[in-house]
């Protein structure tokens, strides 16, 4: 796809990440690529890791070993300062939308603003309702409390909040969990609108395939903590590989082993 | 047996583990409070929360011990004519154990639990991962603040404590028991130092500390949905109860001997 794939480091780089809790080992080992502008979807089964895999990019959770590379620079001990420089470029959606309930829905979008003090607090808010209406929510939730609304709209909320700072990178954590078909079908055309309009590079980790094929360009399967298959969204019905077969088609007999 | 002796080595290096984590804990929330940025706003919502509606509480509290205190002593000191010390035991009492340690009480039950749920549900609901990918250190933003009016607030409390409390027992004095009310005044303010004051308020600042600390740090560490929160909620308030006891019985020990 690129020209000079020498010149041009990828936005994400990893390559054999592990993590332990205790003797339950979840990655084992990760290697994952993602260039710049590229929405990639991870896929896998409840507990693979996928979760894991974003709180260790964002140094919410700390590795055993391996490298993560952002823009070509690694992560894994690097200074604070660099690391937090690091971080402004991601987002992330979580999948609990995890908005702060002590505050208003504007204050919620505009948290980021607000803490870097580069705006006043009234224009903060008029930004923090046009990104509400690039959502499609209108004006009068803006000082509702997030308990206030409901879970599709504080979905929507916690989008905006990810997006208003224009990151570089979005994460998005089981962005459809918990709401219907038709909020969910909303919630994927958002995503793709946000990130094709930022022209950010995002990881989608899901288990709703309509989802998957919805806002990925390329599809990875997080199978016992690697990535067992990796290819374009479009052709993941031809992977060949059993254990995507039996995932995407959500039979209980294959190579997928379910514990009991 | 052995698995008796197990059980108390494994209690006592649990105990261990608790003290440096609580340790490392209480010394990362004094430097990240000491650096900037600073978040006056959420100070201002913790010095309200903290100060201002836990004066209904604790002055109740103080009213209520000053008016049985006065009550009580007079039916012990007047078996041997000693009612004229009742103003002095009453100020005493108040300013230098009762006024600090019953406010601290107070407050731990309302605001060390009110800490550790919030703090606790908003590490559930993912809230405090959400703070950190917006840049924002949760020590700096969620607990430094807490730390700040419970170091400062208490004092403030317990001062206002201590007058109410003596005031209670002037009312029962002068009005059940037949004082003298300028008497009774006098009598108070003279036999008043410094020391009862001021030692009265160095443990509220240190009782505000230890609410805050425990609040925030079971909080924080709360694991597994809605009973976790409900352990830590139970464990911050007891620790911080049991705390302030230790606490006051070794500070009056330096204070007063």
């Amino acid at each position: 796809m690129m020209m000079n794939p020498q010149q041009i480091p990828s936005k994400i780089l990893i390559s054999n990440l592990k993590k332990s809790f205790g003797s339950k080992h979840v990655l084992r080992g990760l290697n994952l690529e993602v260039s710049k502008g590229e929405s990639v979807v991870i896929i896998g089964g409840s507990g693979t890791g996928k979760s894991v895999l974003l709180k260790c990019i964002l140094g919410l959770i700390k590795p055993d070993s391996g490298s993560i590379k952002i823009d070509g620079q690694e992560l894994r001990g690097s200074s604070r300062k660099l690391i937090a420089q690091a971080m402004t470029k991601i987002s992330m959606l979580f999948q609990s939308s995890a908005l702060f309930d002590s505050l208003p829905v504007w204050e919620n979008v505009a948290f980021l603003l607000l803490q870097r003090r580069q705006y006043k607090r009234q224009q903060a808010k008029e930004m923090a309702i046009q990104q509400l209406a690039a959502v499609g929510l209108n004006e009068r939730v803006a000082d509702l409390f997030p308990s206030e609304i409901s879970g599709g709209m504080q979905r929507r909320v916690a989008l905006a909040r990810a997006v208003i700072h224009k990151p570089e990178i979005i994460f998005f954590d089981e962005p459809t969990a918990g709401l219907d078909p038709i909020f969910s079908s909303v919630i994927n055309s958002l995503i793709v609108k946000c990130v094709k309009e930022l022209g950010a590079t995002a990881i989608t980790i899901t288990h709703d395939m309509v989802s998957a094929r919805h806002v990925g360009d390329r599809i990875a399967m997080l199978h016992e903590g690697k990535i067992i298959w990796d290819g374009p969204a479009k052709g993941i019905e031809h992977s060949k590989n059993p254990y995507v077969d039996q995932f995407i088609n959500g039979q209980s007999d294959g190579p997928i082993k379910i514990e009991v | 047996m052995l698995t008796l002796i197990a059980k108390i080595g494994r209690l006592f290096l649990n105990f261990l583990a608790t003290t440096g984590k609580l340790g490392v804990f209480t010394g990362m929330a004094i430097i990240e409070g000491l650096r900037p940025p600073y978040y006056p706003r959420q100070i201002a919502r913790q010095l309200i929360d903290i100060g201002y509606y836990s004066l209904p509480v604790v002055g109740m509290t103080a009213l209520f011990t000053g008016m049985v205190l006065a009550l009580q002593s007079y039916t012990g000191f007047s078996r041997f004519s000693a009612e004229s010390s009742i103003p002095n035991v009453v100020v005493l009492s108040i300013t230098r154990e009762l006024g600090p340690v019953l406010a601290g009480l107070m407050v731990a039950g309302r605001m060390g639990a009110a800490m550790a749920a919030e703090i606790g549900t908003m590490r559930v609901t993912e809230q405090i991962d959400a703070l950190m990918t917006l840049s924002t250190n949760p020590f700096k933003y969620l607990i430094a603040p807490r730390m700040i009016a419970g170091l400062t607030m208490l004092p403030f409390l317990v001062l206002i404590a201590d007058i109410i409390g003596v005031f209670g027992g002037y009312l029962v004095s002068t009005y059940k028991l037949g004082f003298n009310p300028i008497n009774y005044l006098h009598q108070t303010w003279d036999f008043l130092e410094v020391i009862d004051v001021v030692s009265g308020l160095v443990k509220a600042s240190a009782f505000g500390l230890c609410i805050s600390t425990l609040g925030c740090y079971h909080g924080y560490y709360s694991r597994g949905g809605a009973q976790g929160v409900g352990t830590a909620t139970t464990n911050a308030v007891v620790s911080a109860s049991m705390l302030i006891l230790i606490l006051n019985y070794t500070l009056t020990a330096i204070f007063f001997s």
